[in-house]
């Protein structure tokens, strides 16, 4: 005996999806499950087959019941919810859906990642270096002396553990920039980094947190000038704040670059024209400078040879600044209170 | 520092037909940063710690001067140099210096006749602009030069110096001085004072000078001072004693040693005209230090190399000029105003490229060979665990990288100068901040899920600490096998490879805990997949509940079922009702299609084996 299950199959699930009315569904039962149906009649046949053959064919048969059974309880359901709900049904539809629970990431990682967006496209590789750091990385080998007034500007935070004869005392980095000596010691050039780190600094106001994230660009090759800081920084400030932000260096110093540069972009509330909450149209962003020959010298690299730019700012203030968002007070990003987080 | 200089007061200096706000866009982008323009007539300028020599109007105006043409202005320099003056007179100044590297250059002239009254209208009105209160004649002219040339200057009434003798020489610790403004200050060691005959303190040097020696309206011989001081011993003095000066931060920055006898001179000038005095001693000159003139070598091409353009050699060298450099030969000579801050060929480049202007050299991307990738595991494997987590529902956290005692746990390092107990430790696990944070929102929700992707500190013998990256996840309102759940479900996501080993701490209040270490979950990540070759043959899928105990683990379970027979192809958790544990098995036979005679084999294979093993049987 020959059986075509698959063709019987799809035939009734064609007949199914066009029984639209509950008329036409019950000539459907009466086919293919009812007391006369196709299901009746083939079990009644393979009952009368030899041995060999009911093995093969009652398994078939048995596979077509369940597959038809199935079809007809699918297809009872919707109709009748369909039914049930048709006297709202165009109300129903506009229900809000019911969306799964999604959580938050933070702003911080948010931002992290977009500036990691911006700098990867130019062959930037990110990296992270320690947080709890020696004196050495963080300011003797960045061309500050230990009496040097300029380490003062960095509210320093110690670790109560012993000092190292030559790497010095142990602290909690208070700049991304211990991560270019690091970065040249591995002596892999050409370097381009991108050092996105937990900083910490001794300081807590509204416009200070003792936890902070910076990121670092340090980028380091034969014949690297200032005109390459400025087109990495055109490219970032476009990418970053839009086409219509304009930017430019001032003179600054940091011990650790030469020339030294402080990086201003166009206010984004006046659109550059002055107002109150900027200097003249322009507002801070952050320090930059061409690699100091000393620092480059600590890192292992011949400064007659090799120059370089680097500049280092705040995660947090970027990110402040490209959003417009006017967070009161910067501590609330670590309070995680989740009232806040969910905002973002 | 910021300072106050009125554009009035530089036209002393420099004429220009630049207005307020040309030298305002022209100082911010070529030498310091002009803050704000107060009453169309005050600059408040930044001027960075290098740049002591921009304290002053003089210094301002000198940049004007190098700056103003190349913004198209022009810029005539109006006074004249000056030329030292020969003084005599009777009255003495015995001076004892103990050790000259505290006073590079003490130099002092006395003035008889003076008459103590009120300054001039311009004198005061300049010194108001700039912030300072006008007193009287005598102390007004030592302010005035100190905001005009840079040098900060004392003025002492010579009668009240006992003997007419200075011992200038370090405190010692516990000596106490009444300053100007009447506070007693107990000195620590170190800081630079002076001793008169009678060995009274007369003066905190480079800081204020003392109430005991202080010109008053009876005053008529003032020595005026005029000193170099050590800048380090002054800044950590006026730290120390929390009084912060603008002459002391002026001398900590480094004066011009060169400009002290021509400040003192002009200043002398000014006193005896407004006061009616004349000079009546010698011009007292000591010099302890000699300064060498410092030059460096040109190096037009290094210049080039570091603008990365064609900076011309005429332009190069006028602009040195203009600053005051002096070039023979292949040599600059730094003016002595900027004898602390330039030392190398990049220092000149610095001063060149800055006058040329930044924002002239053009824009232009890095070329050259791109750097060698190492492996970029951690931050994509970071990503997707994070946003894997999101989408469970989680909250990301930052806290602090210290924490309370409380919070500490074992062997965490101590911060020496925490800002406040609260963050007196370095945390060594994100749990118990999680945990904070959890019972800080308590009213947040029934139920609540946060984690943190961060490092901890742990201490290490004779080295920085293991600074290792956790994830720590706190949950509440979250049933136990859910939570258990997300975190296999992440190692599926990020294909951790074997059996990565992790513990639940349950938590009253319904909370639990897990915390990972990140980098090494990063290890056994990204594992490779296998395929398995699809089969044409079907699969019977039947449910066991069997009585379980427990001393046994649902692991022990599963392998004993797998391995009763190869073709048990799947073994799943379905239910679990009071000591009833059903299980959804599998049966697949890769070769042919198996039947459900073959699988009752089977399964009565797994009953026998899972009685003989643990005794477990199947339910009744």
């Amino acid at each position: 005996m020959k059986l075509d299950i698959e063709s019987i199959k799809s035939e009734a699930k064609e007949m199914l999806e066009k029984s639209g009315e509950p008329g036409s569904l019950a000539e459907w039962y009466s086919k293919y499950l009812g007391k006369k149906g196709i299901l009746r009649t083939l079990t009644s046949d393979v009952s009368d087959l030899a041995v060999e053959e009911k093995k093969e064919l009652g398994r078939k048969v048995n596979e077509l019941k369940s597959y038809l059974e199935e079809a007809y309880a699918g297809i009872l359901n919707s109709v009748t919810s369909i039914k049930k709900d048709k006297p709202l049904e165009n109300f129903y539809k506009t229900l809000p859906g019911k969306k799964p629970e999604i959580g938050h990431l933070h702003l911080i990682t948010q931002a992290i990642r977009e500036i990691n967006e911006v700098f990867s496209k130019l062959g930037f590789i990110r990296v992270r270096y320690p947080e709890v750091e020696w004196d050495y990385y963080s300011f003797e080998a960045l061309n500050m002396p230990k009496t040097h007034p300029a380490r003062d500007e960095w509210e320093t935070f110690f670790i109560d553990l012993p000092e190292d004869p030559k790497l010095g005392k142990v602290v909690i980095t208070p700049h991304t920039s211990n991560g270019q000596i690091r970065e040249m010691l591995k002596g892999d050039l050409p370097i381009r980094m991108l050092n996105i780190s937990r900083c910490g600094r001794r300081q807590s106001d509204i416009n200070h947190v003792p936890t902070f994230y910076q990121f670092e660009g340090l980028v380091i090759d034969k014949n690297i000038s200032i005109t390459h800081l400025k087109g990495v920084l055109e490219y970032l400030i476009y990418n970053f704040f839009g086409k219509d932000t304009k930017f430019r260096l001032r003179p600054y110093d940091f011990r650790f670059t030469e020339p030294s540069f402080e990086v201003d972009v166009t206010c984004g509330i006046c659109g550059g024209k002055g107002c109150r909450f900027c200097k003249e149209g322009w507002v801070e962003l952050g320090g930059a400078g061409m690699v100091h020959p000393n620092v480059l010298r600590a890192g292992g690299i011949d400064p007659d040879v090799y120059s370089g730019f680097a500049f280092g700012w705040g995660v947090e203030r970027v990110l402040m600044m490209r959003t417009g968002l006017k967070i009161d007070d910067i501590r609330y990003l670590f309070e995680n209170n989740l009232k806040f987080l969910e905002q973002f | 520092m910021n300072v106050l200089i009125p554009f009035s007061w530089l036209k002393d200096y420099v004429k220009t037909n630049a207005g307020i706000r040309d030298v305002a866009k022209a100082l911010s982008e070529h030498s310091f940063s002009v803050e704000k323009i107060i009453d169309d007539d005050v600059l408040e300028i930044e001027v960075t710690p290098n740049r002591g020599d921009g304290l002053s109007v003089l210094g301002i105006a000198r940049e004007l001067a190098a700056v103003l043409p190349v913004k198209g202005f022009s810029a005539e320099w109006l006074k004249k140099a000056f030329t030292v003056k020969k003084y005599s007179g009777k009255d003495k100044l015995k001076v004892t210096i103990s050790d000259n590297s505290l006073v590079p250059r003490f130099s002092a002239a006395v003035i008889d006749k003076v008459k103590v009254k009120e300054s001039p209208v311009l004198i005061k009105e300049r010194l108001s602009k700039v912030g300072i209160r006008a007193i009287n004649n005598v102390v007004d002219v030592t302010n005035y030069y100190m905001i005009e040339l840079g040098q900060p200057m004392h003025a002492f009434d010579y009668d009240k110096i006992a003997g007419h003798e200075m011992i200038v020489r370090e405190s010692k610790k516990g000596e106490e001085i009444v300053t100007l403004d009447a506070v007693k200050r107990i000195l620590p060691e170190g800081v630079i004072v002076i001793e008169d005959g009678d060995g009274r303190l007369i003066d905190l040097c480079g800081i204020m000078g003392a109430q005991n020696s202080e010109v008053d309206e009876n005053t008529t011989k003032v020595l005026l001072f005029v000193q170099v001081y050590d800048p380090v011993r002054i800044r950590k003095s006026s730290m120390s004693l929390g009084h912060r000066t603008e002459a002391a931060l002026r001398f900590e920055k480094g004066v011009d040693f060169e400009s002290v006898i021509p400040s003192l001179q002009t200043a002398v000038g000014m006193l005896t005209e407004l006061s009616g005095g004349e000079v009546s001693s010698e011009l007292i000159d000591l010099t302890g230090t000699v300064y060498t003139k410092k030059h460096i070598k040109i190096d037009y091409e290094k210049i080039n190399k570091i603008a990365g353009t064609v900076i011309k050699k005429d332009f190069v060298n006028a602009t040195l000029s203009s600053l005051g450099f002096v070039i023979k030969g292949n040599d600059v000579y730094v003016p002595s105003w900027r004898y602390d801050d330039i030392e190398i060929i990049e220092d000149l480049a610095e001063e060149v490229i800055r006058i040329y202007g930044y924002q002239k050299l053009p824009n232009e991307l890095p070329g050259g060979t791109l750097p060698h990738h190492a492996k970029m595991g951690t931050f994509a494997l970071e990503d997707k665990a994070k946003d894997f987590l999101k989408h469970m529902g989680f909250f990301e956290c930052y806290n602090y990288s210290a924490v309370p005692g409380s919070m500490a746990g074992h062997g965490a390092l101590k911060v020496k100068n925490p800002l406040n107990a609260d963050l007196e430790f370095l945390r060594v696990s994100l749990t118990p901040k999680l945990l904070d944070v959890l019972n800080k929102n308590k009213g947040y929700s029934e139920t609540v899920k946060l984690f943190e992707l961060s490092s901890v500190y742990l201490s290490k013998k004779g080295d920085l600490p293991d600074q290792p990256y956790m994830l720590g996840m706190t949950v509440r309102g979250v049933d136990f096998l859910v939570f258990k759940g997300i975190v296999e479900a992440l190692f599926e996501e990020l294909r951790v490879a074997g059996d990565f080993g992790f513990e639940i701490t349950e938590h009253p209040g319904g909370v639990l805990s897990c915390e990972l270490p990140f980098d090494k979950l990063v290890d056994a990540a990204g594992g490779g997949r296998v395929y398995s070759p699809l089969t044409g043959f079907n699969s019977i899928k039947e449910d066991i509940t069997i009585i379980v105990g427990d001393a046994t683990s649902f692991s022990e379970i599963i392998s004993a079922v797998s391995n009763t027979d190869v073709r048990v192809n799947k073994v799943g958790f379905k239910d679990m009702y009071e000591d009833a544990l059903t299980l959804s098995i599998e049966f697949l036979d890769r070769a042919k299609q198996i039947t459900s005679e073959e699988t009752k084999v089977i399964r009565d294979g797994i009953i026998k084996n899972l009685d003989s093993k643990y005794g477990i049987k199947l339910k009744a």
